[in-house]
């Protein structure tokens, strides 16, 4: 359970806005369909995220999945729940992926959902996508 | 090639250390049953069983007293090789004839002698008498066999329901000449469980394989292994054993048996193996969505079974196809998996000169040999 990439998305492809920063609270998300491609905008703890809304292993929903921690890498028998909401899981086979990357827990070089850059811009949110 | 590379290379062909064939499933027997093992207890302990002297236990309770086996499964085929009996001596009673019949005809190397009537001491509802028999059984098996002929190899045997004791046994016999193994009979209690640990840890240190087999008392007695249901015929039995080692696998990865004792080999003897390589692929696939469960692991948890579990070839598979065996034994990782075992004296003692037909000559070297060896160790030789 290693993974240390963190970068933010390049800002790439054109500007949306999504919605009025207050219509998205803390712990909210909305989709938006931009270009045809379904994408998740969540606001985790007063940062915004966009992820593609399709799970790189079978295509499920990913932006509708439960936004929390992980396990860390304990001894046998032992748990310790860390990094709370850095992930979000997958509502169908429970994959986690990071936020921030869309790099999943356990393969992150195999396995990753496209990012994009989004952020509030005179009180909107704002997508570039 | 010079000469002397000739030579050196027939020397190290000629060196059995390199070429002879490792049998891990032989199965030494009793000739009257727990009374062989009477000269190997205590006074107190041949009393507390009944089999001491001509009182009233003798009569009645050691008449009765046996030790859990399959003994309700009904082989058509008669369970036994028929050439492997002489009179008066049912079959693997007798060293010297069991190492002419199965070491001589085949040329095997080292034989591993596996529990012959104790498989199913596991089962035992007195977790003490079990270890008793158990500790007997490990000084007959010293005396009558490894003693005897040096090819014999032994695993010590020791009660699962005692993990105490258990290590007691292990702790006493580890370092004997012959030993190279420690046989656990199952019980009810699936293998990853912290039960068994200190059986583990003891297998570790002394770096001993721990080998597991089926004993026909699957889903008959209350605390023998649990099976779906009991199966009816032997047939069925036979064939569905590969349960018992499934769920135990599982367990013991699921539980990080393997990373909690990184030094334990565990060998499934006659349990089937293809069962492995949906369960890799399984327990990988659904791991990445429910690791949180078991954060211990920290590999797929199909290395674990990669690194820490070898599977016994009797009864070896044959495909209906012939063509299919070869992608089989990649799949499961072959090289490093399978250890060469016949069986003796069972009906279904696989034959190492044929058995292995249909894969290539560098395979079946690791599979009677390399594999064994490394498995093993110098404790072979």
């Amino acid at each position: 359970m290693t993974e240390t990439d963190t970068g933010t998305p390049a800002r790439t492809g054109s500007r949306h806005v999504v919605a009025r920063v207050e219509e998205i609270p803390l712990g909210d998300r909305r989709i938006v369909t931009v270009g045809g491609r379904s994408i998740g905008v969540l606001n985790v703890g007063g940062r915004f995220y966009a992820l593609r809304n399709a799970c790189p292993h079978h295509g499920a929903p990913l932006c509708e999945g439960v936004v929390k921690g992980t396990m860390a890498d304990t001894a046998v028998h032992e748990y310790s729940y860390v990094r709370h909401n850095e992930f979000i899981v997958c509502p169908w086979h429970g994959y986690e992926f990071t936020l921030a990357t869309g790099r999943s827990l356990l393969e992150p070089e195999k396995t990753r959902v496209r990012t994009y850059e989004v952020t509030v811009e005179g009180g909107d949110v704002v997508l570039y996508a | 090639m010079t000469t002397i590379e000739a030579r050196r290379g027939a020397a190290e062909q000629a060196d059995p250390r390199k070429t002879g064939v490792i049998d891990s499933d032989v199965h030494p027997n009793f000739v009257n049953g727990i009374r062989d093992l009477t000269p190997y207890m205590t006074e107190t302990w041949r009393s507390r069983l009944g089999v001491s002297g001509d009182d009233w236990a003798k009569g009645m309770a050691a008449a009765q007293f046996t030790l859990p086996l399959d003994y309700l499964y009904i082989n058509s085929a008669g369970a036994y090789r028929e050439d492997a009996a002489r009179p008066g001596m049912p079959p693997a009673t007798d060293p010297d004839f069991t190492a002419k019949h199965l070491l001589d005809t085949h040329g095997i190397y080292r034989a591993v002698l596996l529990a012959g009537q104790c498989l199913g001491i596991g089962a035992m509802p007195d977790g003490m008498v079990a270890a008793t028999i158990a500790a007997a059984y490990n000084e007959w098996m010293c005396e009558r066999w490894l003693q005897n002929d040096q090819r014999w190899r032994g695993a010590l045997v020791v009660a699962p329901q005692d993990p105490e004791a258990a290590v007691a046994e292990i702790d006493r016999v580890a370092k004997r000449a012959g030993i190279v193994a420690v046989f656990m009979p199952l019980g009810e209690i699936l293998m990853g469980e912290k039960h068994y640990w200190p059986i583990y840890e003891a297998c570790a240190r002394h770096e001993l394989p721990l080998i597991v087999h089926p004993s026909g008392c699957e889903n008959v007695f209350a605390k023998a292994p649990r099976m779906a249901g009991t199966p009816t015929f032997y047939l069925e039995w036979h064939t569905a054993l590969g349960q018992i080692h499934q769920s135990n696998t599982l367990s013991m990865i699921c539980h990080g048996v393997f990373e909690k004792f990184p030094k334990l080999t565990y060998i499934i003897a006659e349990g089937g193996f293809l069962w492995a390589l949906e369960t890799m692929w399984k327990l990988d696939r659904d791991w990445k969505g429910l690791r949180n469960e078991v954060p211990w692991l920290t590999r797929p948890p199909s290395e674990y079974l990669l690194d820490h579990v070898r599977f016994t070839t009797q009864p070896f598979i044959e495909p209906h196809d012939s063509r299919h065996l070869a992608p089989l034994m990649e799949m499961l990782h072959a090289d490093r998996t399978l250890m060469f075992s016949s069986d003796y004296p069972h009906w279904d003692f696989d034959n190492p000169d044929r058995s292995l037909q249909g894969i290539s000559r560098e395979l079946r070297h690791k599979i009677m040999v390399e594999t064994p060896r490394s498995v093993y160790g110098d404790r072979l030789d």
